[in-house]
């Protein structure tokens, strides 16, 4: 009758009548029923559900159907351990006014590197307001790195900071190595060493990044409209694959062509202001502008409006 | 000798079963005498610090060089030019030849490659230049930087950035840091015997100043070559088929950063065509490193 067809560990109840039916669990009576028959197969099922129901428009900030936090499974290796908590009204604190009970430390300190890394990893993702499933990859990559332990020496936030940017170029929206700079406190060139570092530990690669990943990021930055930045995007493809820009790091070009289309457009961006969202040096947007400047008429889509006309663009 | 024909290769330095030295010549370009660097012979192990000698050495070695170029266009027979062969430049310390240096005695046969060439390609026809070769020398007896550093020319030393002498010269133009514990690392030479001088004449200098230097374990320890191929070179293309060894992110550097296992050498591979080979302790390395990858960049020449 119970027959475990299936050859898992766990003995599962079967319709004696319906072998292969699922059985549909009725929480309210205990039953799990055979949907095919209607046969009550197993009784007093114990009820895994809430003790007591709570309703939300009650003021009560704690919720007594929940025991402890909500666990991470996948990053913490599953610990059950609770801690005592501060503990509120007038009778926690002794005549000093110090709080009595301190002990709050010893969680688990196995695991307090990483979860520092995990609540640092959220800070910096939360500046750049970046996704959850950006933050979930990042962590799930410095889990793997740090369980590795090969860039054990490493500071955690380098290793953090590489992993961040690794999850987001995995994501199809890479941030540039300033970006992520920007928000943490580890210097562009040590981010560089850990992501070479992680990608050999890792075996993985990542792609190639490509003038269009920044465009939409960069213009809307900038206040650009949507004309510009498709122009701009059409412009930086069009040079790349011209090839007239040999050599040059693909966030120059997408910067110059941002010049180029706002230049050519209503709303004009100077230089400057560009290099300061792009985080390239202004002379560096000039510098890939010479290159593309005598091909302008070729780069622009067919269907731009020309605020300012291809001969008037300002020649640097 | 007929011997020499049916010879399998012998790995250089052991002795051919005649009992002398035949001198392993390298056969990686048959159509170029290569620079000044001069084919090192496996050379008597003197610790003796006589720069006369050493020089000496160097002047029969650039004369036998070039009596052997003259036999090699002769004799040569090509087809035995595909890949370098390995090109040992070390110092053997177990061949001690009384005295005279090893002449030519036979006409130069082809030695079959040690490594099977590819009969499909061709030589590249480039032959990448060295351009600095590190090198390190035991001089084998406790220093006081402080007397080096008041009595020599040409030495820095400032203990609070750098715990040790950074002397230069000009004749082989080198720098040398020299460490109290007596150990010393040259780097700057463009061949291996121009390293070998300079640290030889660094030792001089410190022996000049009176302590017992000699001129213990020399060793070169990384040799820079770089070379040209003449044509653009896609490097995304690069990238993608050789993800295992590539690396390149123009936002870091520039250059593609290519780990080639085979020999363990690093190669950076510019846009332009240029390419800097790194990380060789032997001359060959370098070479077949280039030969190497010299297919491979052919196929990811730019077309426009």
């Amino acid at each position: 009758m119970a027959s475990t067809s299936r050859g898992d560990s766990l003995p599962k109840v079967q319709c004696p009548n319906h072998p292969d039916a699922i059985l549909v669990e009725d929480y309210r009576a205990g039953d799990m029923i055979c949907p095919e028959c209607g046969l009550v197969v197993g009784d007093r099922v114990i009820d895994v559900g809430s003790e007591w129901r709570t309703f939300t428009n009650e003021k009560a900030t704690n919720d007594p159907s929940r025991v402890g936090d909500a666990q991470n499974p996948l990053l913490n290796g599953g610990d059950l351990s609770t801690m005592i908590s501060k503990g509120t009204g007038a009778a926690s604190f002794d005549e000093f006014g110090n709080s009595k009970y301190q002990n709050r430390r010893t969680m688990s300190s196995a695991d307090r590197a990483m979860l520092n890394a995990f609540k640092e990893i959220t800070t910096m993702s939360d500046r750049i307001n970046l996704p959850r499933n950006i933050i979930d990859r990042t962590n799930n990559l410095f889990k793997q790195v740090y369980e590795q332990k090969s860039l054990k020496g490493r500071s955690n936030d380098a290793i953090a900071s590489a992993c961040l940017y690794i999850a987001c170029r995995q994501e199809g929206v890479p941030r540039t190595f300033k970006e992520i700079c920007a928000v943490s406190r580890i210097s562009k060139k040590e981010i560089g060493r850990c992501f070479k570092l992680i990608l050999k530990a890792l075996e993985t690669s990542v792609d190639l990044i490509t003038t269009g990943d920044f465009m939409s990021r960069f213009c809307s930055n900038l206040g650009l409209p949507k004309q510009v930045q498709i122009a701009a995007t059409y412009i930086a493809r069009k040079a790349v694959e011209l090839d007239l820009v040999p050599g040059r790091s693909p966030i120059s070009v997408a910067a110059a062509a941002i010049y180029m289309a706002s230049q050519a457009s209503a709303e004009k961006k100077t230089q400057k202001e560009i290099g300061d969202i792009a985080g390239v040096a202004d002379v560096t947007i000039r510098q890939s502008y010479r290159l593309i400047y005598p091909r302008a008429a070729d780069l622009f889509p067919p269907d731009f409006k020309f605020d300012t006309p291809v001969d008037k663009l300002p020649q640097l | 000798m007929e011997q020499n024909n049916s010879l399998t290769p012998f790995p250089p330095g052991l002795a051919s079963p005649q009992g002398a030295m035949t001198p392993v010549l390298p056969i990686f370009s048959p159509m170029m005498p290569y620079g000044t660097g001069l084919t090192p012979q496996p050379v008597q192990n003197t610790n003796s610090l006589s720069l006369l000698e050493e020089q000496q050495r160097q002047q029969q070695q650039q004369q036998q060089q070039q009596a052997a170029a003259s036999q090699q266009q002769s004799g040569m027979v090509g087809g035995s030019g595909q890949t370098p062969q390995l090109y040992h430049s070390q110092v053997s310390t177990t061949t001690a030849l009384p005295g005279n240096t090893p002449l030519y005695t036979t006409p130069l046969t082809p030695m079959t490659p040690i490594t099977p060439a590819t009969p499909a390609s061709e030589s590249s026809g480039i032959v990448p230049q060295l351009q600095n070769i590190v090198s390190t020398v035991n001089l084998g007896c406790k220093l006081d930087l402080k007397t080096i550093a008041l009595r020599a020319r040409n030495a820095e030393y400032n203990p609070k950035r750098f715990a040790a002498v950074i002397m230069r010269i000009r004749e082989p133009r080198t720098t040398a840091l020299i460490f109290s514990s007596g150990k010393m690392v040259c780097t700057g030479a463009k061949s291996e015997e121009q390293s070998r001088l300079a640290a030889r004449k660094y030792a001089r200098v410190v022996q000049k100043l009176g302590f017992p230097a000699k001129f213990l374990d020399f060793k070169i320890q990384n040799m820079v070559g770089s070379c040209d191929v003449k044509f653009p070179i896609r490097l995304e293309g690069l990238v993608l088929t050789h993800q295992q060894f590539s690396s390149y992110e123009p936002e870091l550097f520039p250059g593609l950063i290519y780990r080639m296992i085979k020999p363990r050498i690093v190669l950076l591979i510019f846009v332009s065509g240029k390419v800097v080979l790194t990380g060789a302790k032997v001359r060959g390395e370098i070479y077949e490193a280039f030969e190497n990858i010299y297919p491979i960049l052919k196929g990811f020449r730019k077309t426009t």
